[in-house]
């Protein structure tokens, strides 16, 4: 290392962003490295992911795509931080995650994570914002704070007139831009989305894309896993997953 | 640490569900509800009663025992036949234990009769009528005279066909006129007409008993009324407490030798008793009414608690996909563990409250239906409220663990 730092001008340097530290890039959002998930069905081993690696910068909006079975799901959830890699380093924002307990875990989707899910996943019984101040509330952030926080993503996503709304009382696509609101709130480093389209109808879904976009070209890192390609190809980058490994990475914009 | 706000979400949560589904939680309450009312009830009302006892034999206290022919509580047949066998009870016992007995200080006979009493076209009924000597006896059954006077010695000596009335004959005989109006009126009792000299003070109920409910009459006048064979009891008290072990002592040593018997015999020939046996006869009743209370109770409440965990896992197995929602968007485990402890706990206080309610409200009819006064306690209430809730919280803490370390990923697939 110090003779690399030796014979590698300053400008390389600059140029080549990848310099390592304890494994992975410093200056990476996300840094999954040689991630592997395996279950026990029985007495075989299945692999649900097999060494897959590869950097996230923050600010970037990108599609995880593949069919069904390929692992994608198993890729989501570990990004999510809803569940650990049975092997491989895997870290958030600076923090290796692939080690975390229970509670930890849930800290970090508290603080780190925001889950867009297909079904919306809103509490049928609380309001709009109730629904997007839970995040705010298992983050221990005051009641006059987390009023003002919610109302304000709420009014991020055009739902302002409709905070006192059950899900019930809201359109699809207004449940899923609750969902995207309640994701938002507490300001997390990713919003992660799987098959944030799947429950709409194709204006609405193009709907809830321009919205991916806008929130993307105000800074957010967005991820979005999906099946369908026009909904990927409205990423700046798509990696494709396939038997457990990544088939594909590749910048499309 | 668990915040504020999560166990503030915890409430609303629990509150919401709660009223989302009012019939199974009405019918989870019954049984925590029919546990601490009977708790509350029961304590509210022997809590009654001990007051009205209390202060029933304070008046008279410890300090007062009585020797008879029959002890006031005869607990068989074979007793009663064994009793019976004993020598009346006489006035000449009563003197020689008021000449010998150097420890008494007061000595006085009684005895009484139920007799209807009319005046004009009043009439009263189920008065007792009871014939004392000497006057000391209004002393040592702690009733004075409010109006009018008590009769003299003499006047008592000579028989003569005088009274004093208990304040219900006022309400009763009278027409609730003045105590002064009824002084000199002549009411009458079996036939006989009675003076009245005096009016006493009132002394209240017990059990639904009117103590004022009397009329007194010198004991040689009830001699002449109801003839002389029946047998009396002798009162004896004493100045202070300390000194009635003395006492009792000496009329033992009096009564054995005027019955001819000792302490060892197979039959003293005499009762000699204090208000003891009424207090430990109405102890023992009411702490058999506790035990019984506190096994119903245990029952309900365990029952209820049984409820209680089967309906928290029907709701966490019902809410599993709520639980993968808020654990994907950061509840930890003890968040929803103290969740769901939170809503059982809700359950259980809220049929507690329900419970304290209903068990004073039945103290209250059953208080105002016998008669003695309702000492709400507010640590009953507390306990009620209390015991409801640690049921709450043992029968919720299983559930509320199931559901805190559900795995988030199947959660958020259950449907």
């Amino acid at each position: 290392m110090s003779e690399a730092t030796l014979t590698i001008s300053p400008v390389e340097n600059l140029i080549q962003s990848s310099v390592e530290v304890d494994g992975h890039d410093p200056s990476m959002l996300i840094s999954m490295r040689n991630i592997w998930k395996t279950y026990q069905m029985g007495t075989e081993a299945v692999h649900a992911l097999h060494g897959v690696s590869f950097d996230i910068p923050r600010g970037e909006y990108i599609a995880i795509i593949g069919p069904s079975g390929s692992g994608k799901s198993t890729l989501m959830n570990l990004i999510g931080c809803l569940d650990t890699p049975t092997q491989g380093q895997y870290w958030l924002n600076g923090k290796n995650v692939s080690e975390m307990d229970d509670d930890e875990l849930a800290r970090i989707r508290n603080q780190e994570v925001g889950f867009v899910f297909q079904t919306f996943n809103l509490l049928a019984r609380a309001t709009a914002l109730h629904n997007v101040e839970l995040p705010l509330i298992y983050g221990g952030v005051s009641s006059s704070q987390r009023h003002e926080m919610a109302k304000q993503a709420l009014k991020a996503v055009d739902l302002a007139d409709r905070v006192t709304h059950k899900p019930n009382e809201l359109s699809g696509g207004q449940r899923q831009r609750v969902a995207i609101a309640r994701a938002l709130v507490n300001h997390p480093s990713i919003l992660l989305a799987d098959e944030p389209t799947g429950a709409l109808d194709s204006h609405t879904s193009m709907e809830i894309m321009d919205l991916f976009e806008r929130l993307h070209s105000e800074g957010n890192t967005i991820i979005v896993v999906t099946h369908e390609h026009d909904i990927a190809e409205r990423a700046h980058r798509v990696i494709s997953i396939r038997d457990g490994q990544i088939e594909k990475d590749e910048r499309i914009k | 640490m668990i915040r504020l706000a999560s166990i503030w979400e915890a409430f609303r949560v629990a509150t919401a569900s709660l009223r989302a589904n009012k019939l199974r939680t009405a019918l989870t309450l019954v049984g925590i509800i029919v546990g601490v009312t009977a708790v509350i009830a029961v304590v509210t009302i022997i809590k009654g009663l001990d007051k009205t006892v209390a202060q029933t034999f304070s008046s008279q206290g410890s300090t007062v025992f009585t020797i008879s022919k029959n002890p006031q509580i005869i607990k068989s047949r074979e007793e009663f036949v064994k009793f019976n066998r004993r020598k009346d009870m006489t006035h000449e016992d009563a003197e020689a234990i008021a000449r010998l007995c150097t420890a008494c200080w007061r000595v006085g006979i009684a005895a009484n009769a139920i007799e209807t009493v009319k005046y004009a076209d009043q009439k009263a009924e189920n008065v007792r009528i009871r014939g004392v000597d000497p006057v000391t006896m209004f002393d040592i059954d702690g009733v004075s005279v409010n109006v009018g006077r008590i009769w003299t010695e003499s006047e008592g000596a000579a028989g003569r066909d005088i009274c004093v009335i208990g304040p219900d004959m006022l309400k009763n005989l009278f027409q609730d006129a003045p105590a002064d109006r009824t002084i000199g009126q002549e009411i009458r009792i079996d036939g006989r007409p009675y003076l009245v000299l005096g009016v006493l003070e009132p002394k209240g109920s017990i059990f639904g008993f009117s103590r004022d409910n009397v009329v007194y009459i010198p004991y040689s006048t009830y001699q002449k009324a109801y003839g002389g064979r029946r047998s009396l009891v002798t009162f004896v008290q004493v100045p202070a407490a300390e000194q009635l072990e003395a006492a009792q002592d000496q009329v033992r040593t009096i009564m054995h030798n005027r019955r001819h018997t000792t302490a060892e015999s197979e039959d003293e020939g005499f009762s000699l008793e204090t208000q003891d046996v009424f207090l430990n006869l109405y102890g023992s009743a009411t702490s058999n009414i506790y035990i019984v209370t506190i096994g119903v109770a245990a029952i309900s409440l365990v029952v209820g608690g049984i409820v209680v965990m089967n309906i928290m896992l029907v709701s966490v197995t019902e809410r599993t996909k709520e639980i993968g929602i808020r654990k994907a968007i950061g509840a930890r485990r003890k968040d929803i563990l103290t969740q769901f402890l939170i809503e059982a706990v809700t359950v259980t206080a809220i049929g507690g409250a329900i419970g304290v309610g209903t068990g004073f409200g039945l103290a209250y009819v059953i208080s105002a239906l016998i008669g003695f006064p309702l000492l709400v306690s507010v640590a009953s209430a507390v306990l009620g409220v209390g015991v409801s809730s640690i049921v709450g919280i043992v029968s919720g803490l299983w559930p509320a663990w199931r559901a805190a370390k559900l795995d988030p990923i199947e959660a958020l697939r259950a449907e």
